[in-house]
């Protein structure tokens, strides 16, 4: 593909040429290409919904700003964008380093039958919907019947209402994410591990390096590329804390600190019909998105001379 | 061999993608009823100008062109219609799974407007632009239909005549065990004397007494997430009469930041601190809430009145015996007497007809004979054969006959024809619908203008919060006025300017 580009190669007839000698591979990638046009690019252009009032009979009227108007105007907007970032810099804080420990940790382990039952065991939450994982996490911590308050009781303790809690809602957000995801990701850390030469390693054992200092020197250093890919990837859905989660963990005495910008732009936006209002801030958070990918991308190039391409 | 697996790959995920697009061209070509069938057709005739049945297309929950019974009950219909002369051909719309309302609206926005469509919320959006027909003048003309509507549908219809829905007055009733209810000692007295402090001691009662006798129930009365069913029970006794309701000087103020919600609240935090409202009520949905009575662990939950009762009463009688049948319990008596009040400034859902439909009066026939006899035969009770069966003169429900439920109307008048053996709904359900009856208010209200939906939806979480947190003790009832006051800084005092222009 790079010599197909290549300003030497611009030949039409060369072109022609290496298509037709890749044509295999040219056409197993058209799919690929085919659906992002189609369903990730294509649908961008709906985008200009956000500055128009939308009509179902005539063309829709243009009204420039005025939905990101309503959206910075309303009371609650700020609010909600307090929340959101709160819960994801939460999330990213303390989630984003688990799997990296986790792929580490099943890295070391040495029986390939114990290891394959510890990754299905850590990958399984993922496949769970956030209904069923809500329906879990309300028993679990459950003033009455929850296995944590049984356990803080046995030790003379006294059971708190997570749940309803304002002040430990958030983490139960942060801790029931790195439940569901900390295995799933770890992945593709795994993957990265298994392709770190091993003459590093042996050139380290003769050295005389253990376990820990071969994890710090060779392991971690190798993995620092795909650390800051995925962590700059992560920065795109910043402003995404997760609606599902939200949506399904959320009750009457935590609204003010869980309600989130997908949750206030799901009541106000699409259950109140209001499909251009709910663009414009989808929108917004594309942009906030975009500005932290290129700007963490840039900051990663200039201090480590690595990023996302 | 390798490529040619490649090839067949590729000319697979090719098809898959194309498939797609080719879907969604042929739902665009359907857009707005605009197929070749509908064309031939004219607006009063009942076929074709060929003779063949004109097609309508219909979008509906639970109506799906690839469920069997759903087919089969369209064609059944599309039967029953013929020996009307009403030659119709029906096309189930299906829209994607996940929430309808909001389906429902992309498929709208989309421009695929079927001839005939059920909506479950989100019409408001849809009526203003024009793309409903108002229903008034062919309510006029029909008399099966004029029959059919209650006092509430009628209201209805006259503020917002877009959506027909023709049920009986829903509402959320208390329910209890019967024998835990006859065995208590304050239990004649609340029926007696309904009074809130009636009402309080025999909660109290089933909390403290072992009814079980195994412990049970630990707490008297749970609810799911909110307290919109306990003010089902208390509303109308603390004064709440409406969403709106008149103040000392005559002037309207929102119930929910009035005096008498103040009072409310603090009656509220009394049932949890005593551990007579489920401390967990928050975190309930409401398959834990219903878990939770059926297993005693609770004494009273709050259902809606008619089909859910009838649900409850079987599921209690399938846990804990017969004798278990479920005793529905009147609304708390004080300032007023009531259930929640019914909002009559539009039907929640129904059924619309699209106003770009060239078969607007063909539709309405079909929505008319729906509530006829019957249509109501048919929608009621199912197949004959098969969800009933006729001996004697008489109509025996099947087994099957539990998996059937109305899909389009439930006509408060209508009788079968043939005497039924068995009674549709069970004797609670049948109760909680008289007393709905019996206890009907009609809500103050109006419908939230676009321009405000913002800062209500600010002021709504304001007092779910507010609520949540005095009721659990987080917060001193004193606490209510700095609610108030954020309440009217939120928005609310332009709001309450706006009703009281509204509601004069």
């Amino acid at each position: 593909m790079q010599n197909l580009l290549s300003p030497k190669k611009r030949n039409p007839k060369r072109i022609i040429n290496k298509l037709k000698e890749d044509w295999i591979l040219y056409l197993l990638i058209a799919p690929c290409i085919l659906y992002f046009i189609l369903f990730h690019y294509f649908p961008l252009i709906g985008m200009k919904l956000a500055f128009e009032d939308y009509r179902i009979i005539g063309d829709n009227v243009f009204v420039g700003f005025k939905h990101f108007n309503t959206l910075f105007k309303s009371p609650a907007f700020f609010k909600v964008l307090k929340n959101t970032v709160i819960i994801s810099t939460m999330k990213i804080l303390i989630c984003f380093p688990i799997p990296i420990v986790l792929s580490l940790l099943i890295n070391e382990i040495r029986s390939s039958k114990y290891r394959k039952y510890v990754q299905s065991v850590v990958y399984l939450p993922h496949f769970l919907s956030w209904v069923v994982i809500a329906g879990i996490w309300i028993s679990l911590l459950s003033t009455s019947t929850g296995a944590v308050n049984q356990i803080i009781e046995a030790f003379n303790g006294t059971p708190v209402d997570y749940m309803t809690s304002k002040k430990h809602i958030r983490w139960v957000l942060v801790f029931s994410e790195m439940w569901r995801s900390a295995g799933w990701d770890s992945i593709i850390y795994l993957a990265a591990i298994t392709k770190i030469s091993y003459s590093l390693y042996e050139a380290a054992m003769v050295e005389g390096a253990n376990r820990w200092q071969q994890t710090i020197h060779i392991t971690l250093p190798e993995l620092r590329a795909t650390i800051v890919t995925v962590f700059i990837l992560n920065l795109g859905f910043f402003m995404n804390a997760g609606f599902d989660q939200v949506y399904n963990m959320m009750n009457d005495s935590v609204i003010s600190v869980v309600d989130i910008l997908d949750t206030y732009v799901y009541r106000v936006g699409l259950a109140n019909g209001q499909y251009a209002y709910a663009t414009a801030a989808s929108l917004f958070k594309g942009v906030i998105g975009i500005i932290l990918i290129s700007s963490t991308h840039m900051i990663s190039k200039k201090l480590t001379g690595k990023g996302i391409w | 061999m390798k490529k040619i697996l490649a090839l067949l790959l590729i000319i697979t995920l090719m098809f898959s993608l194309i498939g797609c697009g080719k879907a969604k061209q042929e739902d665009a070509s359907s857009a707005s009823g605009n197929t070749s069938n509908t064309e031939n057709s004219s607006e009063n005739n009942n076929e074709t100008k060929d003779g063949e049945p004109v097609k309508l297309r219909i979008v509906m929950k639970d109506l799906s062109p690839s469920n069997p019974g759903d087919v089969k009950y369209i064609e059944e219909l599309e039967k029953a219609l013929a020996k009307k002369d009403i030659n119709v051909k029906f096309e189930i719309v299906e829209t994607p799974s996940g929430n309808y309302a909001e389906k429902l609206n992309l498929l709208l926005l989309g421009e695929d407007i079927p001839d005939i469509i059920y909506f479950q919320g989100g019409d408001k959006q849809i009526a203003e632009q024009g793309i409903l027909e108002d229903l008034t003048p062919y309510i006029e003309k029909s008399e099966i239909i004029q029959k059919a509507m209650l006092p509430h549908n009628k209201k209805r219809m006259e503020n917002y005549p877009y959506l027909i829905w023709l049920k009986p007055i829903k509402t959320k009733a208390p329910v209890v065990r019967s024998d835990w209810f006859e065995a208590s000692k304050t239990g004649k007295a609340l029926l007696d004397n309904p009074t809130i402090d009636n009402y309080y001691k025999f909660l109290k009662e089933l909390k403290e007494k072992d009814f079980s006798g195994d412990g049970m129930p630990k707490y008297g009365l749970t609810v799911s997430g909110n307290i919109i069913e306990l003010d089902s029970i208390f509303n109308q006794a603390f004064g709440i009469t409406g969403a709106w309701v008149k103040d000392s000087e005559g002037k309207y103020v929102y119930g929910k930041v009035s005096e008498f919600e103040k009072e409310k609240l603090a009656f509220y935090h009394k049932l949890y601190k005593e551990g007579i409202l489920d401390p967990e009520y928050l975190t309930k949905k409401w398959d834990t809430k219903e878990k939770a009575f059926y297993d005693n662990t609770v004494g009273l939950i709050i259902g809606s009145t008619g089909k859910v009762i009838d649900i409850y009463d079987g599921k209690m009688k399938k846990a804990n015996g017969q004798e278990a049948s479920l005793t529905v319990l009147p609304p708390a008596k004080g300032k007023g007497q009531g259930y929640l009040p019914i909002d009559v400034t539009k039907e929640s859902r129904g059924i619309a007809i699209s106003a770009l439909s060239p078969n607007k009066e063909l539709a309405f026939k079909v929505i008319e004979f729906l509530a006829s006899d019957e249509g109501q035969m048919l929608d009621r009770l199912g197949f004959e054969g098969e969800h009933y069966e006729v001996k004697d003169g008489k109509i025996h429900l099947t087994e099957k006959s539990q998996e059937w439920f109305a899909k389009f109307f439930e006509v408060h008048s209508w009788e079968p024809t043939k005497k039924i053996a068995t009674p549709l709904l069970s004797e609670p359900a049948v109760d909680s619908m008289k007393k709905a009856e019996k206890y009907y208010v009609e809500d103050t209200n109006f419908m939230i203008p676009e321009g405000f939906v913002a800062s209500w939806d600010a002021m709504t979480n304001l007092y779910k919060e507010y609520s949540a947190d005095i009721i659990t003790g987080k917060k001193s009832i004193e606490e209510f006025d700095t609610f108030v006051k954020q309440w009217y800084e939120a928005g609310g005092k332009e709001i309450t300017e706006f009703a009281n222009k509204l509601l004069k």
